[in-house]
């Protein structure tokens, strides 16, 4: 059952920094507040116009607890009602939905959200192995690295093109990147490299090369939701937040045995879809900005995400569909494999969407009109959230 | 409504560990030229808010108030390195991660031209001797550790 | 030949003997092979062995090295000066190493102080026109040859007439004066690292024409400054690096409490839901799916079946050690014998068995000799045959 609103809730600011993993010339609160400028400024408001503040980052990877109190010297949290959210790496999704459901529910009429991550002074590692179980699954850990996707796509599709596809769709989301002048990395690769880097790239585990994996990146994302009176009154372009769905599983990698179970994300798609109406999601949705950490769960998770068969997905890639002019572009932000800031990432999904509805989006903007716009979080033992953006309250 | 009273907990036990926190902060352009002029100048440097004109210090890029842009030029001020406890507090327990051992006192101290106070650690006085009030100045420190403990600590100031 | 970033690949490796730090290479026997492509790129091979440093240009492949990078030629000289990310460079493709990796991270950076750029005649002849000085050249009108010999030399005329300066290639017939000396010599001179007296009392500088000209000229620029000098003396930004600790204590419960148990008599336990029958492993208190207490107990395995195998190539250093597993190792998924089949087990493969394994084989778990009831009591599967 999709939620009840007491009213609708449209983005009305969005605010980003570029994303680097050179930061040194500021602290954690100055980048924070680099974030909230930009967007206060986006949605032409002032620190008194929000009502409330949602704040989150992955718990504990930069080694400062509850960073939300050091950080209200940037958030402009000082006096309002604030919220940490701290979800693992769909955090900025979940901060998103939370926003979401305190608008619609009446009680705040504008409130910010702010996702962050500056992974340059942490350790990745160290906060995924704290994570983990303490008594037994902490002393296994090796990080989030893992090939078993790969692997299973090797199999079903063979080596050959399932190991093709994988960089192409690398190569794909970094022709993105190049066009976004906030991501952090943007190679210039080209899809000549295709052969040389399959064979050339180090392997990290398996068929997982240093090429598909995501960057560690800092940076900071806002965004600022108002309710449907103020959202228009406010902004000439205020973006819908239609419905979004949360699909955490236990904290647990056992999906792997001889039996699989049913993937969140297609979960998430299935449940959404359906008590939305959406028969045929490829048809539907004009942009999508996936949580894809590693090239080959990116392209594992088109097919789960738009509950098709087969090798469609795959298909649909060697047909350039899920490009910047094909049937349905698939991050034209560059994604998560060029710019990573965990904290932030999941947020800057639906804040890339919304400035595609937008027309804001810059040089990677989309030709075609965007009116239906999909944003998928990713994190922990293989999470969903899954958030739909409008541009007109038509549905 | 059923409670948990009959675990048989003959095969509890408790593991014990280390957890690892590596990190690095940055003190960013505005906190470094805070701790360099510490550092090397022996002077406290504020920033005054040209909206508010409150005197911050330590120092911050903007005003969490008015987000106005503190670090410009003109708005930084050098300020005394004599100042007045506004509260203080002592610590009497002893634990790895604190800089003196107990027990100490620690307070907060206005220096000369700010409107904000800090915490700092005053030694040369006995704790029941403490006044709110107190004026206090800033020893620095022989080795600099890119801290706010580049000030030592303060110590009063004898009539 | 190509210059990136205004420098040369030749010149990485013709200072390395001036920038080489033996105190930091003790122990330390390596070969490193460089191939490096495009233009002005070359193979050489580097050897550090008994704290002294050997560098050779080789024509022709390379011979066995401890390492091999091979690298385009920008990427290179980018690297080494700091203007692109090595590490993104490396993530790219356009820096490929082949051999053992982690010399390059180690040795290199305790090898060799970090290169800076050499300053050319070129650069300096043609930042004469940025560092002119209009006011001093009220009423000159003057032409200034410079004939600069040697690899890195050139022929250049500078004019200064009407309060402007420029620059141009070759000689023009007419110079009010003209200096013939080596390039490096020129360089030196400019950048105060040769004495003016002495090189021209010694006739390293050899001047034809107008001498007070020649002198003259001095005050109508300012004096070159080594591009690296401005950025040092910018900002200085501040970290602090630590690696606190802290301790913890974990009650384990009674179901975890029971798993090491039966790990300490070569037993596993796993909680059977009395709902939907599935097996949990290690057990847990609670199935998350039929929302109950699991309060029975199965034993299962100790063999199973293999479903998943994760080879790991790269492993993340150890958070509070540093320390890096070796690699390769491999990372199973297996279904224990008794366990539903959706369960899944993760743990180790016995390296030795890392060749042979397969999906669909069996495992059986090895254990350790003493065993206290901890994680360390199962060392990792290996092949059941």
């Amino acid at each position: 059952m999709a939620h009840k609103k007491n009213r609708h809730v449209g983005v009305v600011g969005i605010g980003q920094t570029e994303y680097s993993s050179h930061k040194e010339y500021q602290n954690q609160v100055e980048m924070v507040n680099e974030a909230v400028r930009a967007a206060l400024a986006d949605a032409n408001m002032t620190l008194n116009d929000i009502d409330c503040v949602v704040h989150g980052n992955m718990e504990l990877f930069e080694m400062v607890h509850q960073p939300d109190m050091w950080h209200s010297l940037g958030t402009g949290a000082f006096g309002k009602p604030e919220f940490r959210i701290t979800t693992g790496g769909t955090t900025g999704s979940t901060l998103v939905c939370a926003a979401d459901n305190l608008v619609a529910s009446g009680m705040y009429d504008v409130v910010m959200a702010i996702g962050l991550e500056k992974l340059q002074e942490g350790n990745t590692t160290g906060g995924i192995t704290n994570m983990a179980d303490p008594l037994w699954f902490r002393h296994l850990q090796t990080g989030a690295l893992t090939a078993t996707t790969a692997t299973m796509m090797i199999q079903e599709f063979g080596e050959e093109r399932a190991r093709r596809a994988a960089m192409k769709y690398r190569i794909m989301m970094d022709k993105h990147a190049v066009l976004n002048p906030r991501a952090h990395r943007r190679f210039g690769l080209e899809y000549e490299q295709m052969e040389d880097l399959m064979k050339t790239s180090p392997k990290l585990v398996g068929d997982l090369r240093l090429i598909h994996m995501c960057s560690q990146s800092d940076g900071a994302c806002v965004m600022i939701f108002a309710c449907e009176e103020k959202a228009k009154k406010v902004s000439k372009k205020p973006v819908w937040i239609r419905d979004h769905i949360t699909v955490h599983r236990e904290e647990m990698f056992n999906n792997f045995g001889i039996e699989r179970p049913e993937m969140t994300h297609h979960y998430a798609a299935r449940k959404l879809f359906e008590r939305n109406g959406i028969k045929n999601p490829i048809e539907y949705f004009d942009v999508f900005e996936m949580y894809d950490p590693s090239a080959w769960w990116g392209l594992d998770w088109l097919r789960e995400f738009f509950l098709l068969e087969g090798d469609e997905h795959i298909k649909m890639l060697e047909n350039d569909e899920w490009g910047l002019d094909g049937k349905l572009p698939v991050n034209p932000s560059g994604g998560v494999t060029s710019t990573n800031p965990i904290g932030a990432t999941a947020m800057i999904r639906p804040a890339e969407v919304a400035l595609q509805i937008r027309g804001d989006a810059g040089a990677h903007q989309l030709k075609r009109e965007v009116k239906h716009g999909l944003a998928s979080g990713f994190g922990g033992t293989l999470w969903t959230v899954l958030i739909m953006l409008e541009k007109d309250l038509k549905w | 409504m059923s409670v948990c009273r009959n675990i048989n907990t003959k095969d509890c036990f408790v593991m014990t560990g280390k957890m690892a926190l590596p990190n690095q902060y940055f003190a960013g352009r505005v906190g470094s030229k805070f701790i360099i002029s510490l550092r090397d100048a022996k002077k406290i440097l504020g920033v005054k808010c040209p909206k508010c004109g409150l005197v911050y210090v330590p120092p911050r890029e903007y005003c969490e108030k008015d987000l106005e842009k503190l670090d410009q030029d003109q708005n930084w001020v050098e300020l005394g390195n004599e100042g007045v406890i506004t509260n203080f507090t002592i610590v009497n327990y002893n634990d790895k991660h604190l800089p003196r051992r107990a027990p100490y006192v620690l307070a907060l101290i206005k220096v000369e031209g700010a409107d904000t106070p800090f915490a700092h650690i005053v030694e040369g006085i006995e704790s029941e001797h403490m006044k709110i009030g107190m004026r206090v100045k800033a020893v620095f420190a022989e080795q600099t550790t890119h801290t706010i403990l580049d000030i030592d600590h303060f110590e009063p100031i004898r009539a | 030949m190509a210059e990136y970033y205004g420098s040369k690949v030749v010149d990485i490796f013709n200072t390395m003997p001036v920038r080489f730090k033996p105190d930091g290479v003790k122990g330390v026997d390596v070969t490193i092979g460089y191939d490096i492509l495009g233009e002005g790129g070359g193979t050489w091979v580097v050897t550090i062995k008994d704290a002294a440093l050997k560098v050779e240009k080789i024509a022709g492949d390379l011979p066995k090295c401890s390492v091999v990078m091979t690298a385009d030629a920008e990427a290179f000289v980018g690297g080494a000066l700091g203007k692109i990310d090595p590490g993104e460079a490396f993530a790219s493709g356009k820096i490929k190493v082949a051999g053992d990796i982690i010399i390059l991270g180690n040795v290199l950076p305790k090898a060799f102080e970090k290169f800076t750029p050499i300053v050319r005649a070129r650069a300096i002849v043609e930042s004469m026109v940025e560092r002119f000085r209009p006011e001093k050249a009220e009423g000159v009108d003057l032409k200034i040859g410079y004939d600069l010999s040697g690899e890195d030399g050139g022929a250049w005329t500078a004019i200064v007439k009407d309060g402007t300066c420029t620059v141009k290639e070759g000689l023009d017939p007419d110079c009010t004066v003209t200096m013939r000396m080596v390039s490096e010599v020129f360089v030196g001179l400019n950048l105060g690292k040769i004495d003016p007296a002495a090189a021209f009392g010694s006739g390293q500088v050899k001047i034809e024409g107008d001498m007070m000209a020649a002198g003259a000229t001095a005050k109508l620029f300012k004096k070159f400054e080594v591009a690296g000098a401005e950025e040092k003396q910018g900002e200085e930004l501040i970290s602090l690096k630590c690696i606190p600790s802290i301790r913890h204590r974990f009650a384990t419960g009674s179901h975890m409490g029971k798993w090491f148990k039966g790990l300490k008599e070569k037993k596993f336990y796993a909680t059977q839901c009395p709902v939907c029958g599935r097996t949990q492993i290690p057990p847990r208190e609670v199935c998350a799916v039929c929302r109950v207490r699991c309060d029975e107990f199965i034993e299962v395995g100790p063999k199973g079946t293999v479903t998943m195998i994760d080879t790991v190539y790269y492993a993340s250093p150890d958070p509070l050690t540093g320390k890096v597993r070796q690699t390769p190792y491999a990372a199973l998924f297996l279904v224990m014998d008794g366990s539903t089949p959706s369960e899944s087990f993760a743990h180790e493969l016995n390296p030795k068995d890392l060749d042979r394994i397969e999906s669909g084989m069996k495992v059986r778990p090895v254990w350790a000799k003493e065993r206290t009831g901890s994680y360390r009591d199962l060392l990792y599967f290996e092949i059941d045959d």
